[in-house]
């Protein structure tokens, strides 16, 4: 804790760009440090663990497998998972379902508008390669060129079980720090 | 549409993703402060080439990538394509599978209808409707679990017959599930006669009347609505619907409120087509005697022809139209969805209405775009 | 109305545009029709014979003779019969007349089946591609001859 004190004090004949009155800044990333590399991360990981929201975004068949996920039977909202609509209220992006070439340029327009810590989270055979639709001239393999993906989680469509246990193994990997969608 | 805009009036996209949508699509709308005044659709976000893959494939392989053209009802997008080969085939399945056929086509039609108004009551913000719709529906889906083994995709019917025979004890387990269901019915009727801001937001929005709608190509429940009785199962029979006793529900009004309750009353008369299929379903063989169908035929060519089939889908008319030149792959196939001319009307039937009236509207043609798009 | 009662009086009405008029079974009818009066022949379904119900609009390609066919399924709200138009174009030109004006739900069956097959048709009110992206238009996707289908779309093989 002793060396955030090294701070420079706005001097009355400091021009630099970042002369803003009020504003005290340090060069050492002493912050930064206490935040990232300490016990401190570990709590905050524990606190973004256990309050995934996913956006919902049904694409495919896999879409109807998570609207059933987040109701009764197989409720979402004990893991502290519920639904958000918009993108900028939303941790998680649910890729559920094939992706084609005319729908690209959203998708990736909504993972811009999401705010950072965001993982993404692959549902069912045709993200991760195809699926069914292998051949098929409209579509776009191998979504993980594209973006940073944490969990593949198979199947045409997988149950809403394997779903939850695909949460449940993000949580795992965040506990581990091992995750792709925060910064270590 | 992107002509000059007046000082008052703007676009807005209600673009790929956005609450109020059963799929992808695009919704551009130009506002003069709340009033619709021009609408237009794009489609084509989930758009596979189902048409141009099932060239490729041989027709048992077909029956697979049948089942994903609507995910929701995927048994009857399969006795589409399944109808369309037999015909072609020039076979008959006995009366065993064709009863085991019929009660899966009724579970799949109620499971669909209660999916469809419990989004539409999402759409305008009646939230509960959605969780008690979604929990009956987990009950429907246990019975086509026991049955097919799955909840989604199916892969259930093959040409001659069925996959499998029904269980032990599904007939128990179905008669308990719709005492339940009768009674869910009956409390869902209720919630929508008496709540106040759900008949404020729906009686007397977008009415169509039975000209406009036979114009403009819709069928189904929306049709329906308007108090025309069109319904394949009436028109030209397929399976044992001509033995069969149930009645076609219309209602006059043409309204939201209407085609909620043309399906809720489908509901009823589906459990009612229910009930009697498993008092009058003959023991038997499951697929046609003296053949070869029901053991493994891994190369069936089909003899040539072409063929146009239609089915009753839960949302309108469904029909395939397959051309086969002799040989074990089919040599095209055009896949007519219900939802396709519905979205078209879309349109036409929002302009002068306001924003909120675009959800009402859209929520209760209860479309799924997989099907619009292929 | 039967289907044969349905056939003569189509004949009678047309007889050099409709040619090889057969009746499959009682519901079922086809023929193939002149690609130059495919309008007037669906504007008198329509008003005299009860058939106000268009079920779809497609295109198939015979490469082996050279031709694409563009195939028109009519139905009636009324009677169960459902009747089949063909209509034969060249595979290097093929443009027909546009039938928007009499089926109005026939938009987007023929703006679909311009973008897959190549086929024009003239006089529609706004001819662009619906499901494809705005690039892939003119690689005519479902011919037979497009190549690259399937191998080269597809990454994952083994």
């Amino acid at each position: 804790m002793g060396e955030v004190k090294e701070k420079k004090a706005s001097k009355p004949d400091e021009t630099s760009e970042e002369g803003i009155p009020g504003v005290i800044t340090t060069t050492t990333s002493a912050i930064s440090d206490l935040l990232k590399k300490t016990k401190v991360q570990d709590l905050i990981n524990w606190g973004r663990k256990n309050s995934l929201w996913f956006m919902t975004q049904p694409m495919g068949c896999c879409g109807v497998e998570m609207i059933a996920m987040g109701c009764a039977h197989y409720d979402t909202d004990r893991f502290g998972i519920i639904p958000r609509n918009s993108p900028r209220q939303a941790d998680v992006m649910l890729i559920s379902g094939y992706v084609t070439k005319k729908y690209l340029p959203a998708l990736k327009r909504l993972w811009e508008q999401m705010p950072s810590p965001k993982w993404v989270m692959c549902i069912g055979d045709c993200s991760i390669s195809g699926g069914p639709f292998y051949e098929s001239y409209s579509t776009v393999q191998n979504i993980d060129e594209i973006f940073p993906i944490d969990v593949f989680v198979p199947g045409c469509p997988p149950r809403p079980e394997a779903m939850l246990q695909g949460f449940v193994e993000l949580q795992e990997k965040i506990k581990a720090k091992k995750d792709l969608g925060s910064e270590y | 549409m992107e002509e000059q805009l007046e000082p008052n009036e703007m676009i807005v996209h209600l673009g790929p993703q956005h609450p109020m949508q059963p799929g992808p699509f695009r919704l551009n709308l130009r506002l003069k402060g709340e009033t619709v005044v021009d609408a237009d659709i794009e489609l084509g976000f989930i758009h596979k080439g189902i048409e141009k893959i099932l060239e490729n494939k041989t027709y048992l392989q077909g029956i697979t990538i049948v089942d994903r053209i609507c995910y929701l009802v995927a048994l009857v997008n399969e006795e589409c394509f399944v109808g369309c080969t037999e015909k072609l085939l020039g076979i008959k399945p006995p009366e065993r599978s064709q009863y085991i056929r019929v009660i899966l086509d009724e579970l799949t039609r109620i499971q669909s209808h209660l999916l469809g108004m419990g989004e539409f009551g999402e759409f305008i913000g009646f939230v509960s409707m959605f969780m008690y719709a979604i929990r009956e529906r987990e009950e429907v889906l246990g019975l086509i679990d026991m049955v097919t083994g799955a909840r989604v995709t199916h892969s259930y019917l093959k040409f001659g017959g069925v996959r499998d025979d029904l269980p032990d004890g599904f007939k128990e387990k179905a008669l308990s599930v719709f005492n339940n269901l009768k009674k869910s019915v009956d409390d869902f009727e209720e919630m929508f006669h008496t709540d106040r801001i759900f008949r404020e937001r729906t009686v007397g929005v977008g009415v169509l009347t039975a000209d406009v709608a036979k114009n403009l190509g819709v069928s189904g429940p929306v049709l329906r609505a308007t108090g025309v009785p069109f319904d394949i199962r009436k028109n030209e029979p397929y399976l044992v619907y001509k033995d069969l006793d149930f009645k076609v529900c219309t209602e006059t009004a043409g309204d939201c409120f209407a085609r909620v309750q043309v399906r809720i009353n489908e509901i009823r008369e589906s459990i009612y087509i229910l009930e009697q299929c498993l008092d009058q379903i003959p023991g038997g063989p499951l697929f046609p005697e003296g053949t070869m169908y029901g053991r493994r035929t891994p190369v069936m060519r089909v003899p040539a022809g072409e063929v146009f089939h239609r089915v009753e889908d839960p949302r309108g008319e469904m029909g395939m139209y397959m051309i086969s030149d002799g040989s074990d792959k089919p040599y095209r196939v055009k896949i007519r969805g219900p939802y396709y001319p519905t979205l078209q009307a879309l349109p036409p039937l929002i302009i002068g209405t306001t924003v909120a009236d675009v959800a009402s509207i859209s929520g209760s043609m209860d479309g799924c775009t997989s099907e619009a798009d292929r | 109305m039967d289907v044969a009662e349905i056939l003569k009086s189509l004949t009678d009405a047309f007889p050099e545009a409709i040619s090889e008029a057969t009746a499959e079974s009682e519901i079922r009818a086809g023929s193939y029709v002149d690609k130059d009066k495919v309008k007037k022949v669906c504007q008198y379904l329509k008003d005299s014979l009860q058939f106000d119900h268009l079920c779809s609009v497609c295109g198939v390609d015979y490469i082996k003779r050279n031709e694409l066919e563009v195939v028109y399924h009519i139905a009636s709200y009324n009677h169960p019969v459902v009747l089949t138009l063909k209509a034969r174009l060249p595979r290097e030109n093929p443009e027909i007349e546009s039938i928007v004006s009499v089926y109005w739900n026939a938009n987007w069956y023929e703006r679909e089946t311009y973008e897959l097959f190549g086929i024009l048709f003239k006089n529609h009110p706004n001819l662009k591609s619906l499901v494809l992206p705005e690039d892939m238009l003119g690689e005519w996707p479902l011919r037979k001859d497009y190549e690259g289908f399937p191998n080269k779309t597809a990454r994952n093989l083994v």
